[in-house]
């Protein structure tokens, strides 16, 4: 019944019956006119570009007519959004798809329950850094059909470049080895990550757990083999004590070291960072009909309690025999 | 007490300097007072009269010049500069540094060579000087720098945009808490105090922050204000009518400075067969067995890694920077090639030949690998060579025989001289070495076909090597001036 994609009638009556463009979230209603939509008809893409709304009314008839296989709007706010010309900013975006975690418990070929929930894990960590390190606020979370999106629409950061982009992308997902060696007057010292309670190394320390406590014994990390795995699985419940010392201890400094290092590189994909770093990116609309796994794009109210399958299933799928 | 000038030129006092002087009349005329302060400082050694600067402008061009030294010269000597660190030059050393700026916005603008060498000494310099401090009076003195940036109490990390998009600092490497960026021990100790445990946070304060990461901090600002001011001047001497001459002159000799070969900077033969050498145009009957059989095309399969991670690397290095083991200094493209012409009309179309011979060629379904190539040449993920991208990735070096054998297994056929090396570019300098050694000693023991064939490249092999000679038996302290 899940899962499964939309057939053409299906998306008709989603459109006329369900779908209204009142929920659509008001930081996209506010900018309508600033924005490009894009739209895939046929399920080859968004070819149908550059379309511009002038109010929330032609959105709305546009897609009940044209009952589109999926719908997007631009992440960025131009000046003139028809010739994607006269760019003013745009919303800072991670793409936690769940397809593409790198390191997934499942091993499902597709998405299910168990790999989404990992996402949703995901991006609760990124929403703590994005909050309670960088400081930002206006910051909404979207179940995207197969994963999550966060939009952070706070301008302290929309008008940032792709660089200054991808060095924040680095600091959430966790993806360079805090140093360990530190000096003062001459004389060195060491502190690992997990000794440093706050701030990148906190985060870096959070990413490693998440990563280790989902590895199995098929995980293909760089640098790491079948009996540091083993180690590892072994070991990692010393972990939920936070008892990292110990941990490092077992494994052994050396293929800790290795560890820690291939699961950085590895963290580098825990967001597409493609879609973080493109400034002219256009994103599906909330509200709108994932019709590749027959979902509803939704905008969380709450993440703790959000559940895709009670609250992002569109009513045709439950008429399905 | 040190003015803050000393570090940061850019500074009110530093401005105070500039206005003081007034205009451009006389700068080039002899300081007395400079020569007798660069000639009694204690730690100063000197060998030639011509070490020391007389001037504002023999200055500016020391300063440059004691940058490139340190950076290719392996025994550089820092004593023969110690007065750069003397802060009795304050007063010349700001109105060099601005001479410095203003000409190379002048003449280069802000993103050409000259410019991130400037940046980048302003940088070094800084950081020698505090070295040089006692502790205390540097730390004062980068507090009361720093104070100049952040004046507010909180910095939000945003404020750091620019030196983020520039790369100048990693975000990662800032504290950072709420937004705000952690510098003050107070306010460490209020936010994470209570959070550290079994450890003092006292000196946890002083590993992760203390005075290092506030040096930091404060010398990337400074620099990026270089960059900026050096932007501000280009562009307003685009609308100027006549740039001064003085300035223009500067200039031409900044980048004479930038450009005097390697090896003029006292690097003697270094054995193992090979002496020093120097770039020149590709001799491709030198090439490997592996890169002759690459060039002529690859079947697919191998196709990606044969030209992105092994032609690129290997042409690039051996046409613009083929003793790059030996010297072992990382360098950009930008540092062999400032205009990038050899790289664009020698080292891009023999890529772009060989690409296009694999079967099937390689751009028409894959012409994205384009943006490869530019990447591994370390000008970023873009379809274009422009200067403002160089850096974002490294240049790529190119693969030893090992990676070769493992990963494109079918290019290497190995010949009598590759067991003796274990770096196809080792190979072509050896026998580089050989053709021109051959040569110079007037022997016609070159095959004749060989000879017909690639006369012309032959001919300018031994050019080069004339050239190499001729630089090396001059004084290399007596240019520039
Ligand atoms: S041994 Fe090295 S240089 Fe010789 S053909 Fe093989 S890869 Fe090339
Ligand atoms: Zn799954």
């Amino acid at each position: 019944m899940y899962l499964k994609p939309t057939s053409p009638n299906e998306r008709r009556q989603y459109y006329r019956e369900e779908w209204d463009v009142k929920n659509i979230p008001d930081y996209i209603r506010e900018s309508l006119i600033q924005r490009e939509f894009g739209f895939d008809h046929m399920g080859r893409g968004p070819n149908d570009r550059y379309r511009v709304f002038k109010n929330m009314d032609y959105l709305r008839k546009f897609m009940r007519y044209r009952a589109p296989f999926a719908a997007y709007s631009s992440v960025a706010f131009y000046h003139k959004p028809r010739r994607r010309d006269g760019w003013i900013k745009a919303e800072l975006v991670f793409d936690v798809d769940a397809k593409d975690i790198p390191i997934r418990s499942c091993g499902c070929s597709n998405v299910c329950e168990v790999c989404l929930n990992q996402a949703k894990d995901i991006v609760h960590g990124l929403v703590d850094t994005i909050k309670g390190d960088l400081g930002l606020s206006n910051i909404h979370v979207v179940y995207s059909g197969r994963g999550y999106h966060i939009r952070v629409l706070d301008d302290l950061v929309m008008g940032a470049d792709s660089d200054v982009r991808s060095q924040i992308v680095k600091y959430l997902v966790g993806s360079d080895v805090p140093r360990s060696e530190y000096s003062n007057q001459g004389m060195k010292y060491n502190l690992e990550h997990f000794t440093i309670p706050f701030a990148y190394p906190q985060v870096f320390t959070n990413r490693m757990k998440q990563a280790i406590l989902a590895v199995n014994l098929e995980t293909e990390i760089d640098g790491v083999n079948k009996n540091i795995l083993k180690a590892v699985i072994k070991h990692r419940d010393l972990l939920k004590d936070h008892q990292w010392g110990i941990f490092r201890k077992n494994i052994g400094p050396i293929r800790y070291h290795k560890l820690v290092k291939g699961i950085a590189s590895l963290n580098l994909t825990l967001v597409d960072a493609k879609v973080s770093i493109d400034l002219k990116r256009i994103l599906r609309l909330p509200t709108s009909l994932h019709s590749g796994v027959s979902m509803i794009s939704t905008e969380i109210k709450n993440l703790e309690t959000f559940d895709p399958f009670q609250d992002a299933v569109p009513k045709f799928v439950y008429e399905r025999d | 007490m040190v003015s803050i000038s000393f570090l940061n030129p850019l500074s009110p006092e530093g401005k105070d300097i500039v206005r003081e002087l007034g205009s451009f009349e006389g700068i080039s005329q002899d300081i007395p007072q400079l020569r007798s302060t660069v000639t009694h400082n204690p730690s100063q050694e000197i060998a030639d009269d011509s070490e020391i600067p007389s001037n504002f402008l023999e200055l500016a061009l020391k300063r440059i010049e004691w940058y490139v030294k340190k950076k290719n010269h392996r025994e550089f000597n820092g004593r023969r500069y110690a007065y750069l660190s003397d802060d009795q030059i304050t007063k010349y050393d700001v109105i060099s540094f601005y001479l410095l700026c203003q000409a190379i916005g002048v003449k280069f603008g802000p993103n050409s060579r000259e410019t991130r060498v400037m940046v980048e000494s302003q940088g070094d310099l800084i950081r020698e000087r505090l070295g040089k401090l006692h502790v205390d009076e540097a730390r004062q003195l980068v507090e009361q720098s720093l104070h100049l940036y952040l004046d507010d109490d909180q910095v939000h990390w945003t404020f750091f945009e620019e030196l983020l998009s520039s790369r100048k600092i990693r975000l990662t490497e800032l504290i950072l808490d709420q937004g705000e960026l952690i510098l003050d021990h107070q306010d460490f100790m209020e936010r994470f105090g209570p959070k550290i445990k079994h450890r003092n946070p006292l000196s946890m304060y002083q590993l992760l922050i203390g005075d290092e990461l506030k040096e930091l901090i404060m010398i990337k600002l400074i620099m990026q204000e270089t960059e900026d001011y050096i932007k501000q001047v280009h562009e307003k001497a685009k609308k100027m009518v006549e740039p001064n001459p003085i300035l223009l002159e500067l200039a031409e000799q900044v980048a004479e400075v930038l450009s005097r070969p390697m090896q003029s900077y006292g690097y003697g033969s270094m054995g193992g067969g090979g002496g020093p050498l120097k770039a020149g145009p590709l001799n491709h009957q030198a090439f490997p067995p592996c890169v002759k059989k690459a060039l002529e095309g690859i079947k697919s399969g191998g196709r990606n890694d044969g030209i992105v991670l092994f032609i690129t690397p290997f042409i690039s290095y051996a046409r613009l920077y083929p003793d790059v083991f030996r010297m072992n200094i990382t360098k950009r493209v930008s540092d062999q090639d400032p205009n990038l012409e050899k790289t664009e009309n020698e080292v891009l179309p023999l890529i772009y030949e060989a690409a296009q011979r694999c079967v099937p060629p390689l751009f028409d379904d894959q012409p994205q690998e384009k943006v490869n190539i530019n990447a591994k040449l370390g000008f970023g993920m873009h379809s274009t060579l422009k200067m403002e991208h160089e850096g974002e990735t490294t240049w790529y070096t190119p693969m030893s025989c090992e990676k070769i054998k493992l990963h494109l297994p079918p290019l290497c056929k190995p010949d009598d001289l590759c067991k003796k090396i274990g770096n196809p570019l080792s190979y072509y300098n050896r026998r580089i070495w050989e053709v021109n050694n051959l040569k110079t000693e007037g022997s016609k023991t070159q095959e004749e076909g060989d000879a017909e064939k690639h006369s012309k490249t032959e001919v300018s092999g031994v050019q080069k090597e004339t050239d190499l000679t001729k630089s090396n038996t001059s004084d290399p302290n007596s240019g520039g001036l």
